[in-house]
This record gives structure tokens, C-alpha cells and sequence, in this order.
């Protein structure tokens, strides 16, 4: 239909223009030198293998998930992985349900390629009984919101959410040995997937005017260049994979140059990922320990009771009393909020998230002062 | 007698609601609603140009697309498509514009029961968030039916696979009223009696319906009350969403 041609983004000659210019100055729409990255926000939920990644306005979550299954004739010890891309209409109005575009298709092969053939996840580990059954590791990435540079924005979401995945450990068993037993995770816990290294994708963006070169273009941006180059390297300086698929000519030493910037990225953005992976997995152990929140109310607000008879109250009133907790230990309240979350009596709460967590642990500390 | 639920809840008691409006930038109007560990994000689209071929240009249309978690779209995304947009078309003012088509996007976050009511709750904050004329909003609640008799209010998934029954309604929020008549009346009984939409899994008696519909009807009382407190406008640091 004609009408939504209408919808694709579409930039005027002045904005063009304009963006042009500045970068003749080395200044960038967003304030951002050339080689900067936007901020990187790396969230996860209770659910195991999944992550949420924000890089300046793109918004993207991963999802990871495994069954059994045959495997592949010609390899008959290894399992697989697949990625699946979904270009959500949400994310764009010129994105289209349905049979993936192009730039899906493309986004979702640099991602694959870069991870496996670089050997980044242990498919042999997956293995369960030769040449009948493995593993297949399954990653649903959804692109939520265009802000620009999807490619490198979704691998960050990959790869956090197959570093906190984790599959159900089986064992062979039967009369013969040849049958797969799968425990569930309340029996045994449950394994993580084994990866050797990240591969982190940095994109570059050409512009037609004296080999100007941008890292992490916004969408603006994109509707500007006449050109753009992938590469994933890893934090070896070990290069992955190279994607630049036509556009603007571009010089060697330029090149060269990108791939140097594009290591030191690497790095950065690995540190990044693997910090925030370390805080989940501890915050994921401390809450395995407090398995049972009444016992934990009890002891560490003293009053974990009294919240149910608190249904009522007016929002004003939870938000003072939250700030009169604000003195009790930052981690004493997060514990609160895991174990209470879902024993928790209170009727319904209006939340803002994130600062709806003082809310359950204030009324309870609040009646402890009172008394 | 009272229900064990496995989380501790009473029989009529909701889960934590969290609602937030303006997620997307992309987006004209987006909104996730969070009910327990059920979450749900929708973003609007605003009128675009032009309806579907079969589709009735006189008036404005509403597409919605659902998309699940991971897996392949199947039939039943299409019945929760439909649904969703027969509930909104029923809220929304649809001669306003027409020729036009709204797009609402449905994403499943995480689906721990009563995922179609978090979805139409949400579709609903996110339609006030980019700003499409609605006659009044919709508050949605599933209620399931327990061999006893009894009815339980939300119920996560464990829940609603293991009871008899369970019945998703949706009724029209209250319109609060300058005027000291108060609320509307349509033929003479008050507008929050009607019902919007309602669907079944199970089977119920007549009784056990009506008793869902009282309850139910209690208890989105609560939860307009909620909502219309989100819905009040924030100081907004963007306006401009369009392009």
C-alpha cells in the first residue's frame, strides 16, 4: 500500500544539511564527540535468560531459551544455536509485521555469525547422547524501539542473555543408559551455558563528505550516511567478523583506523556486560538463600505482618514514610522486596518502577518507629 | 471458608499493579502494565492515512498486532488480535477521523495469567499516552472459578491452568462528571454496569457467571481508581513525539 510508504522516515534537505555540517565540525546532533558511545543500560528480570538493553534511545530485550532435540546429520555431538529476529512494529512505524525486511534479516545474521563462528558458545558442552539428542539454544531478540544502531544495541542483549541463561541439567539414564532424564531446577540446579569469549559489534557510519567517520550513528544519522561498517571483534582484539555490504567507498587507513577504535569499544562494552552479569548473578544467589519471606520479614524489618493491614493507604503517605526509610541499608530493602514481593498482603499498589520497591518495605518500618 | 492461594493472597485480592506511560521515544504513545510477574509493553502508532481493504473507511480503524514472547504467531495470537481491537473499537471515538488507521502493538513481556486484561490495560494507558479521543477508558480483571465454587480474582498461570474456569471481563471505567448529575446512565442503570467484552475457558453455571461479573465489577472499581491516578498528567519534558 502506497500509504505506508508514507510512514518511512524521511529526513528534510535543511536537517540533512545540518547534520552534515556539524560533523564537518566534528560535532554531533546529540552533543557526542565522534568516537563516543551512548550510555549502555543493561537491565535483566527474576526470569533466567533474559536481558533488556538501552543504548541512548534503542531499546532491545533478549531472550533465551532451550529444548531437546535431534541434531544436525553432520554433526551429530554439537548442539545449536538460532537466532530469531523480530523487528517489532513498535520499534518504527516504517517496520512492517510479517516476513522480515532486509535489515532484519541482515542484523540477525551479523549477530549469529559473529557468535558462531568465532565459537563464542561451547556447542559441544550441549551434547547429551551422541547423534540423538542435544541442546538447541534458542535467542528471540525484539527490537522495541529504532533509536539507531540496532546491530550492536541487540548483540549487547544476546550476549547478556545467554550469560545468564541456564538449562536444566539432565543425566542418562534408563535401562540401557540411553534415555534423557531432564531434572527440573528445584532438584538440581541448574547449568550455565559455557562461553570461551564476547564478541561485541561496533558499528561505524561513513559520511560522503572527506572520510567522516561516526561510531554508533543515531537513527538520525543513519538516514544521513552513505555508508556503514560492522565489526565484531572481541576483547582479545580478536576480529570476529566484518560486515560492511556496499555503500560509500572508504579507504584503507581509514579502515584500520575504525578497527583500532573498535577494539578499545570492545573492551569497554565487555567490562560493561560482565559487571552488570556479576551483580545479577550475585543479587540471583543472595535471593536463593532467603527462601522464605516470612521468616525474613520477621527478622530483619520486625514488622513483615503488619504490612497487610496497611491496604489502604494514600499514595502520600507511602511516599513519606519511604523516605523516612531511607537510613536502613539499601540491601536490607532489596532483600525485603524479593522475598516479600510475593507474600506480600497489600491489596494493590500504584507503582512507578523501580521506586515502587520503597513502597512495600515503608509502611513496615514506619509501624516499627511508632512503636 | 477461605482459599489457600499459593502466593498468600486472599480470594479477591489483586496482584501488585505497576503501570508506566512514555517508554518508547519511537512510539506515539506506549505503556507497560505490570499485574504480579505478568508485563506487558504496547505502543500506539497515530493515525496513519488510509484503512485496510476490508475495513470501513467512513470510520477511523484500529489494528492491533500481537506479538508473544518467543515462538512462532499462531492462531491464538490472531483470537487475541481480534479481541483486543473489538474492546478498543468499542472505546474509542471512532468518527473522528476517518479514513485513518491507529496501530496498537502488542509485546509480551512475561505471561504469568491474566495476560489478555494486562494487555488491554495497557493497550488502554497507551492509547491516553499518544493522545487518541476515547469515549472512557476500559479497566479489565480475570476472575477464575475454583471447583468449591469459589472465586478467585487474578490469578497467575499455575492457577488459572489448574482451576475449572476462568472468565476475563473488561468494563467501562466511570466517567467522573463536572456536572453534579453525576455519572452517565445508559437506560437508566449507572455506565459501570455495562460490560465491554467477556470470555470464558471452562465450564460455568449461570450463577457462578453472574458471581464473577459482581466481583469482578468490585474489583475493577479499585483498579480505575488506580489507573485514573496514572493517567493524570505528568509534567511532560518532551512534547513533540511525531517524526
Amino acid at each position: 500500500m502506497e500509504t505506508r510508504l508514507a510512514n518511512s522516515f524521511r529526513l528534510t534537505v535543511n536537517e540533512k544539511k545540518f547534520i552534515e555540517t556539524a560533523l564537518q565540525s566534528d560535532l554531533r546532533i546529540d552533543g557526542r564527540r565522534p568516537f563516543d558511545f551512548r550510555n549502555i543500560s543493561i537491565k535483566f528480570s527474576r526470569e533466567e535468560g533474559s536481558a533488556e538493553v538501552q543504548l541512548g534511545q534503542t531499546h532491545v530485550m533478549a531472550f533465551v531459551t532451550a529444548q531437546l532435540t535431534q541434531p544436525y546429520k553432520d554433526r551429530p555431538n554439537e548442539g545449536t544455536l538460532s537466532m530469531f529476529t523480530e523487528f517489532s512494529p513498535m520499534a518504527d512505524p516504517s517496520f512492517e509485521p510479517g516476513r522480515p525486511s532486509e535489515a532484519a534479516v541482515e542484523l540477525g545474521r551479523v549477530i549469529d555469525r559473529g557468535l558462531r563462528e568465532s565459537r563464542a558458545v561451547d556447542t559441544e558442552s550441549l551434547c547429551v547422547l551422541s547423534g540423538k539428542s542435544v541442546w538447541a539454544v534458542r535467542v528471540d531478540l525484539h527490537i522495541l524501539d529504532n533509536g539507531g544502531n540496532l546491530v550492536d544495541a541487540a548483540n549487547i542483549a544476546a550476549l547478556a542473555a545467554l550469560l545468564t541463561f541456564r538449562r536444566p541439567e539432565c543425566s542418562l539414564g534408563g535401562e540401557d543408559g540411553q534415555q534423557v532424564i531432564v531434572h527440573p531446577p528445584e532438584v538440581r540446579e541448574p547449568l550455565p551455558l559455557i562461553i570461551h569469549h564476547l564478541p561485541i559489534a561496533v558499528t561505524f557510519a561513513f559520511f560522503s563528505n572527506e572520510s567522516t567517520v561516526v561510531v554508533d550513528p543515531t537513527h538520525y544519522e543513519e538516514a544521513v550516511m552513505g555508508g556503514r561498517m560492522t565489526a565484531t571483534l572481541n576483547a582479545n582484539n580478536d576480529i570476529c567478523a566484518i560486515q560492511k555490504a556496499g555503500g560509500e567507498g572508504v579507504l584503507q587507513s581509514v579502515i584500520m583506523q575504525c578497527l583500532r577504535i573498535a577494539g578499545q569499544k570492545a573492551y569497554d562494552i565487555t567490562t560493561k556486560i560482565k559487571n552488570a552479569v556479576e551483580s545479577y548473578n550475585t543479587e540471583r544467589a543472595l535471593r536463593k538463600i532467603k527462601r522464605h519471606p516470612s521468616a525474613v520479614a520477621l527478622d530483619i524489618s520486625g514488622a513483615g505482618v503488619n504490612i497487610g493491614k496497611n491496604q489502604n493507604k494514600p499514595l502520600k503517605g507511602d511516599s513519606e514514610r519511604s523516605n523516612l526509610t531511607s537510613e536502613k541499608s539499601v540491601t536490607d530493602q532489596s532483600m525485603d522486596i524479593e522475598g516479600e514481593a510475593k507474600s506480600s498482603e497489600q491489596q494493590q499498589t500504584n507503582k512507578i518502577d523501580g521506586v515502587s520497591k520503597n513502597f512495600i518495605g515503608g509502611p513496615s518500618s514506619w509501624n516499627d518507629n511508632a512503636k | 471458608m477461605e482459599i489457600d492461594r499459593l502466593d498468600g493472597r486472599k480470594a479477591n485480592q489483586l496482584r501488585p499493579l505497576a503501570c508506566s506511560r512514555n517508554i518508547l521515544n519511537r512510539a506515539h504513545g506506549s505503556a507497560s502494565w505490570t499485574q504480579g510477574d505478568t508485563k506487558v509493553l504496547v505502543a500506539v502508532y497515530g493515525p496513519k492515512a488510509g484503512t485496510k481493504k476490508n475495513e470501513n473507511p467512513e470510520k477511523a480503524c484500529i489494528e492491533v498486532i500481537w506479538k508473544p514472547k518467543s515462538g512462532q504467531i499462531g492462531k491464538s495470537e490472531r483470537e487475541y488480535e481480534m479481541i483486543v481491537k473489538r474492546t478498543l473499537q468499542s472505546i474509542c471515538i471512532l468518527n473522528i477521523n476517518p479514513n485513518t488507521t491507529t496501530s496498537v502493538i502488542v509485546q509480551v513481556i512475561n505471561d504469568d495469567g491474566a495476560l489478555l486484561p494486562c494487555a488491554i490495560n495497557a493497550a488502554c494507558a497507551a492509547l491516553v499516552d499518544a493522545g487518541i479521543p476515547l469515549k472512557h477508558l476500559a479497566v479489565a480483571i480475570c476472575c477464575c472459578l475454583a471447583d468449591s465454587g469459589y472465586i478467585i480474582l487474578d490469578p497467575t498461570k499455575l492457577e488459572e491452568q489448574s482451576m475449572k474456569a476462568y472468565a476475563y471481563l473488561v468494563f467501562p471505567n466511570s466517567i467522573l462528571s463536572v456536572r453534579p448529575e453525576g455519572s452517565l446512565k445508559v437506560q437508566g442503570e449507572p455506565m459501570e454496569h455495562g460490560v465491554i467484552t467477556s470470555g470464558t475457558q471452562g465450564a460455568m453455571s449461570v450463577d457462578d457467571y453472574l458471581n464473577c461479573l459482581e466481583r469482578g465489577r468490585a474489583a475493577t472499581a479499585k483498579m480505575s481508581t488506580v489507573l485514573r491516578r496514572n493517567l493524570q498528567p505528568q509534567i511532560a519534558s518532551d512534547l513533540s513525539k511525531a517524526g
